[in-house]
């Protein structure tokens, strides 16, 4: 089994992490025209799949009237998308793993790992839903696959988060930050404008009650951690309990994997010459010259 | 490099079969081979013991000897180590030699009655096979090793060296005496220590024999090579050894100096096989036997650094710098003939390319990087040559491109990132923004929509099978159909939807995607190529579509990726706060005070008051925002300090043009323009100089019908006061200032220009001489030596009226014109002729304007030149004069402005020379010659993909607000569009002409692979212009094929079919042509610069795609970790 690109796309949080959450890493379904191992990028779409992009409206990004560049369009919005992705990975945010689904750049799989607090040891999948209309239209959605007692979590949809972003600004609103808060809201309990005012007012009220709730919550949660995706998607995060026949020799991948050029191996002559001592912007001026030993 | 690799099968098992000898008798039992072997040994000592009684021997008894000792030694070397014994397995025949010492008493015997050359021979024949092709290890026994080291010892005049005849038995010998030191280590020890005790401090004998054959060619030196790193790789760990090497023997100098003697014996001018060569290819030389022998010990060296001791490393380098790069290349780099400097250049590059070890690299780039040669770094001088004629600027783009695919911070730091370090080129509020990435494509967007209106590609009705929708819209289409996957596992994920998608128009991608581009290949471009077998370009005229664009994103990955990987290791990552910019030292200044500096400078006007600037400044502000960047008008600025690029408008130019030239110090921007205006007519009717030295398409014409006619005009009304001045500006140069650039490379500029100084010296005094001078720097120059000294001559001797009359004699002249001899240059010669007519044409259009002019203009000068002379002789005058009136370092200021400057303004942003000299190479895209801008723009596509943020925000983030003096890459670019636009208004067949020049590169690009069946791999997709427009002719035909026949006739192929596009086109050009029809020679001028300006539209099209897909992979690449030390 080829290792799941999002387990390498993810490296650097997990080389970081303390491997806490190795409990099933998800393996993923098989998926046809996988990505090598160790690409960044959003996954192919299935020749069958419905692209993102809206067919009726323009990308917002075309606005040259002649349209002959207009052809470009589409890719603006999957490298805008692109970027975000990269952004996320970039602030690698603790406990937060997420993957563009196999059919659309616009939906992205998440799973958040809670590491201490009143949710500790949840674990919580959740879809990113981005507006086709991105980035000038609203805050992506974040929703829970299954509701967590919360009081920012509608009990009922799932949905949750977005109330932090009342208007979505391109250039200063970030999909990273959209998941950095959805962990936020996990260790400190905001009750302000809640989507789920029960648990909202039992948080003010009676915090003992809402504990236990939570711990229920999260017991469910974790228990229908193994169901499959609700989305049926190759790329949607599905876990399956510990393997050592499948999943060690993967975790291994992912820990000795090493990032490289595509076209590493094909005669990279010479690389990373410098001989510069860091601090300086004077050639040649390191002493010695660790890079030939 | 795979040396030792390459060493291994020469062991001794492969030798066998010479001295097997079938009536061996080693298949017999050990015991009687022995027993065979005291029989020989008996009688060989009784001719030994009777050496006393018959001192000069007899000839029967030296026979005898040899016969029982070539047994003897046979049997020894067929002798297997005994089995049973663990402690010493060592046959019984060996265990006999060692014992009684019989191999030392023999050679005792041989060196004692004489030896004659024949016998010594014989004797290293006789060791040489033993130790090749012994199953014990012999010389771990000094009674072998001994007296194989007398013999030697013997054989060697220590002063004389080898006799000739020895050599090549020597050298096995000592070959294979190597090898059995690879294989036991020991054994090095024991030659050490051997002799040590014998020839004390000149021991290591064998080594010593060897040093001389360092530099041999053929088979000989090669063994001679091997061996010795045999022994370097074995002594890499032996600290006492190394030293020895090191200190005792000359092993480092030898090999240092022979460098430079081979050096020296390279050809000094390198025979050019194109207009599109440009770079030192394997092919190239290995055909030249003097490169080979300098390559191949370019190669012992490199292999040398890789294996050898530290100790014995340290000083090879220490001697290739001091005693090589110093005193050999440096010289090399700076000689001032233009063929000198091609040769060196290419050879640099090649030597560059060439280098695998990277301290050896290291070596060379320190020497490119911090050695002063004449005040200038080698760096310096490189440099300034991008913006010369054009095979000088070809071989210093491609060498620059070598030093980019290096990805050495140091190189980086020197040619662009200190310049950028202080972040002085930004608005102060815009230094946070050098970070960002371009999240939602607007700089690619900017990219995309400066490609011409007229050259996006509306479909041809008859031609086009597909009409080549948006990818996306196929796929929107039929969101269900099934495209045929393939799997290709390296795909990156989206872009595979990409290309299967097209391909689904045409038809399944074999997935052979493994091509890549040879390293050796001179445009080792970061880019690697993709399966050439996409199906697009069988269709036929795809290529007028878009598809490229994904394979633009692709290459621009790709090149990134390798990029960023190759950078892991840099010591800070630039992104405009490590290193801070306040505490980065400040730049170095425009090197224009050097008078040594042989530097092309662009165009100087008087920007020194800082009034003045302010002035400049000011308009320069109010007319970007008002204009948006309409203009193409660029004023190259050169203070103490700076070289910088300000917009100028054409109104504005053309208004300071009618302005006489004034010295008041009302300076304003009119006045610098004027300066300018002045110094461009000046140069331009230099022009026989200009012209020849600007080679491809410098003295281009009007861009602009506009400006066209105001030469016309100009023509007409020449008694106009300063017509000349106008025209001389709208006509030859109207292009821009940028274009100065070139001219000043041959032109008076400096003094310091020793090009072309001393021959207008000469003008002056003896007319005649031009002509000669002009000769000899055309035959120079010029690829077409006949042909420009025929049109010299009639140019200079006769005047304007015989216009005609010259290009009847061009004309007949040309096709009996002796070229190369070669069929296969013929094609590339046509556009020589037709690049020696245009230049021709050029000079006489000017010498007639000024004819009609001259007297209005003189008076303009300052330094007025005497009214006798004739029109002929009165413009190089006036150069003199004006040349030998004016102070180098302030030229503009002395002639045209009073004021001295004030000083230096400060910390005026300057971009430094590489990215001015790119950027003002870029502006004049539309004169450049294809093949210059393919290079171009290779260029700035491998500058581009460094993800250093200074330096991605600088090219490629068009949102970023810059100072006004800096010009930005996008700002150039809108002004190319411009001219480019302005052009195709002026054509209506452009659409045609685009579509034939777009056909012809596609058909170019297809050379490479549809000639040879094994071609294939190191090619770029031929579906798309880029592949056409990375490699060059020569190195497509040439790269895939060793066999010179075979590479004949590819090349033969190749270029029929070039000239046949390029004469299609030319024939397709001259119908459309606007020339006018007054002459032949016209026509052809205007075609050639027609057909520049085309290929020029398809190629700035395709790398204005390219730099949007750079930017968009930019806003989504992934950082690299660092290496953490070794780690590979």
């Amino acid at each position: 089994v080829k290792p799941c690109w999002i387990l390498c796309a993810f490296l650097f949080s997990l080389s970081r992490s303390d491997g806490e959450e190795q409990v099933g890493q998800g393996e993923q379904k098989s998926s046809p025209a996988r990505p090598s191992f160790g690409k960044k990028q959003l996954p192919s779409i299935p020749k069958n799949a419905v692209p993102i992009t809206k067919a009726a409206s323009p990308a917002p990004s075309t606005q040259s009237a002649n349209g002959t560049h207009a052809s470009y369009g589409p890719f603006y919005l999957e490298y805008s998308l692109l970027a975000e992705f990269t952004l996320v990975i970039k602030q690698k945010l603790p406990g937060i793993y997420v993957q563009p689904s196999y059919r659309s750049a616009l939906m992205w799989f998440g799973v958040i790992f809670i590491r201490h607090g009143l949710y500790q040891d949840g674990v919580f999948k959740f879809t990113v839903y981005i507006p086709d209309n991105y980035p000038d239209g609203d805050c992506p959605r974040v929703v829970f696959d299954t509701p967590v007692f919360h009081p920012l979590v509608d009990p009922v949809s799932g949905a949750g988060v977005r109330r932090a972003f009342t208007k979505w600004r391109r250039n200063h609103n970030h999909i990273w930050q959209v998941l950095m808060y959805a962990r936020t809201v996990f260790y400190k309990i905001n009750t302000m404008d809640p989507l789920n005012p029960e648990a909202a007012v039992l948080y003010d009220k009676d915090i003992q009650l809402f504990k236990s709730k939570v711990v229920d919550s999260v017991k469910l949660c974790n228990s229908h951690l193994f169901d499959q995706p609700k989305i049926d998607d190759p790329y949607a995060i599905s876990f399956s309990p510990w393997n050592p026949a499948v999943h060690e020799e993967a975790k291994e991948k992912m820990f000795a994997h090493k990032r490289r050029p595509e076209d590493y191996n094909k005669g990279l002559p010479v690389s990373g010459l410098s001989w510069v001592k860091p601090g300086s912007t004077q050639p040649f001026s390191k002493e010695d010259n660790p890079l030939q030993t | 490099m795979s040396w030792l690799s390459r060493l291994n099968p020469r062991g001794p098992g492969t030798r066998t079969g010479r001295h097997a000898a079938p009536t061996s008798p080693c298949t017999a039992d050990p015991e009687t081979c022995l027993m065979v072997f005291e029989n020989h040994w008996r009688q060989v000592s009784r001719v030994l013991k009777q050496r006393e009684s018959s001192v000069g021997g007899y000839a029967d008894d030296l026979t005898a000897v040899r016969n029982h000792t070539d047994q003897m030694l046979c049997l020894l070397a067929e002798e297997r180590p005994a089995g049973g014994d663990i402690d010493s397995p060592v046959g019984p025949i060996l265990k006999m030699v060692v014992a009684e010492n019989i191999l030392d008493e023999l050679v005792q015997w041989h060196v004692r009655r004489g030896l004659d050359p024949d016998s010594q021979l014989e004797l290293l024949k006789l060791f040489e096979m033993l130790i090749g092709q012994s199953h014990q290890p012999l010389l771990l026994h000094s009674a072998v090793l001994q007296p194989l080291l007398n013999l030697l010892g013997a054989c060697v005049d220590p002063q004389l060296g080898s006799p000739p005849a020895l050599e090549s038995s020597l050298v096995l010998l000592l070959n294979q005496v190597c090898v059995c030191m690879a294989k036991e280590t020991a054994v090095l020890e024991l030659i050490f220590r051997c002799g040590l005790v014998q020839q004390g401090p000149t021991n290591l004998l064998i080594f010593s024999l060897l040093v001389p054959f360092i530099h041999r060619d053929g088979s000989l030196g090669q063994q001679a090579r091997d061996a010795l790193l045999l022994v370097m790789a074995t002594s890499a760990s032996n600290h006492s050894v190394a030293r020895h090497i090191a200190e005792n023997s000359y092993f480092c100098p030898v090999l240092a100096t022979g460098l430079s003697a081979l050096y020296s014996s390279l050809p000094r001018k390198i025979e050019v096989r194109g207009d599109d060569w440009h770079a030192l290819r394997r092919e190239d030389w290995m055909a030249v036997s003097s490169l080979v022998l300098f390559m191949n010990s370019l190669e012992f060296c490199n292999a040398v650094v890789q294996v050898a001791h530290p100790l014995v490393r340290c000083q090879l380098l220490d001697y290739l710098h001091n005693g090589f790069l110093v005193p050999v290349m440096g010289p090399a780099l700076h000689k001032s003939s233009v063929d000198e400097m091609i040769a060196s250049t290419a050879y640099l590059d090649l030597f560059l390319r060439s280098i695998t070890e990277t301290s050896l690299l290291k070596t060379f780039l320190r020497f490119i990087l911090l050695h002063r040669h004449d005040n200038d770094t080698i760096l310096d001088t490189l440099l300034t040559r991008i913006s010369s004629n054009s095979r000088l600027c070809m071989v210093s783009l491609s060498l620059f491109k070598t030093l980019l695919s290096l990805n050495c911070e140091d190189l980086m730091l020197q040619l662009v990132l200190r310049y950028l370090l202080p972040c002085t080129h930004v608005m102060l509020s815009q230094r946070r923004a050098v970070r960002e990435t371009d999240l939602y494509g607007k700089s690619a967007d900017k990219f995309l929509s400066l490609i011409p209106e007229c050259c996006r590609i509306t479909p041809a009705p008859s031609s086009e099978r597909d009409d080549e929708p948006a990818f996306w819209g196929k796929v929107l289409g039929s969101p269900t159909s099934e495209s045929p996957v393939h799997p290709r596992p390296s795909t990156p994920s989206r872009l595979a939807l990409f290309i299967r998608q097209q391909s689904s128009g045409g038809q399944a991608i074999p997935p052979s995607s493994g091509s890549e581009n040879a390293p050796s290949s001179p445009r080792g471009s970061v880019s690697s190529p993709l399966s050439p077998d996409s199906p697009v370009h069988q269709l036929p005229d795809t290529s007028e579509g878009e598809t490229g664009y994904l394979e633009y994103l692709r290459d621009a990955r790709k090149g990134i990726e390798l990029c960023s990987w190759a950078c892991r290791d840099w010591s800070a990552p630039y992104d405009g706060e490590n290193p801070s910019p306040n505490s980065a030292p400040p730049p170095p200044p425009p090197p224009t005070s050097h008078p040594s500096l042989n530097m092309v400078q662009e165009h100087f006007s008087i920007m020194d008051r800082p009034q003045q600037r302010g002035a400049v400044v000011a308009a320069a502000r109010a007319e970007w925002s008002s204009s948006d960047r309409d203009s193409g008008e660029w004023d190259v600025t050169i203070s103490k300090n700076c070289i910088s690029l300000t917009p100028r408008s054409k109104k504005r130019s053309l208004l300071s043009s009618s302005i006489p030239l004034q010295s008041s110090s009302s300076a304003s921007v009119s006045t610098e323009m004027t300066g300018a205006v002045e110094t461009v007519s000046q140069h331009s009717h230099s022009a026989p100089h200009t012209a020849l030295y600007n080679g491809m398409g410098q003295v281009e014409l009007t861009d602009s019908v506009d400006e066209k006619m105001e030469v016309k005009k100009v023509k007409r009304d020449s008694d106009v006061n300063n017509s000349m001045v106008e025209s001389g500006m709208n006509g030859s140069m109207g292009i821009g200032s940028v274009d100065y650039n070139d001219f000043h490379v041959g032109s008076t500029m400096k003094s310091s220009q020793v090009q072309v100084k001393p021959h207008l010296q000469h003008q002056t005094s003896v007319p005649t001489s031009t002509q000669e001078c002009l000769e000899s720097e055309s035959q120079r120059l010029s690829p077409v030596p006949a042909l420009t000294e025929t049109s010299t001559v009639p140019c200079d001797s006769r005047g304007p009226e015989s216009v005609e009359r010259l290009i009847e004699e061009l004309l007949e002249r040309a096709p009996s014109e002796p070229l190369t001899g070669d069929s296969k240059c013929q094609g590339i010669s046509i556009e020589a002729f037709h690049q020696e007519l245009r230049e021709l044409e050029e000079r006489v259009r000017e010498r007639r304007v000024l004819s009609r002019s001259s007297e209005e203009s003189s008076r303009e000068y300052r330094t007025a030149p005497t009214p006798s002379l004739t029109d002929e002789d009165c413009l190089p005058v006036e150069i003199e004069q004006r040349s030998s009136e004016t102070k180098p370092e302030s030229y503009a200021t002395g002639v045209f402005s009073p004021a001295r400057p004030l000083g230096p303004p400060l910390a005026q942003p300057y971009t430094g020379p590489f990215i001015t000299v790119l950027f003002s190479k870029l502006e004049s895209m539309m004169q450049n010659s294809l093949y210059v801008n393919i290079l171009l723009t290779g260029v700035v596509f491998q500058l581009a993909c460094y993800p250093q943020p200074l330096l991605r925000s600088f090219l490629l983030n068009t949102n970023m607000v810059f100072q006004p003096s800096v010009k930005s890459l996008i700002q150039v670019l809108g002004s190319v569009k411009n001219r480019i636009e302005a052009f195709a208004a002026t054509h209506e067949d452009f659409p045609a002409m685009l579509r034939k020049a777009r056909r012809f590169l596609v058909a170019r690009g297809k050379l490479d692979w549809s000639d040879s069946p094994i071609g294939v791999p190191t090619l770029r997709r031929s579906d798309s212009l880029i592949k056409s427009r990375k490699p060059s002719l020569g190195d497509l035909i040439l790269r895939h094929t060793n066999s010179p026949t075979r590479a004949r006739h590819a090349a033969q192929l190749a270029l029929a079919h070039v000239r046949d596009g390029g004469q299609s086109l030319h024939s397709a050009l001259f119908r459309g042509g606007a020339a006018g029809g007054a002459s032949g020679l016209e026509k052809q001028a205007e075609a050639l610069r027609v057909k520049n300006a085309v290929y020029c539209a398809v190629i700035f099209s395709e790398f204005l795609k390219e730099l949007a897909a750079l930017a968009q992979e930019h806003s989504v690449a992934l950082p690299f970790p660092p290496s953490q030390g070794a780690e590979e």
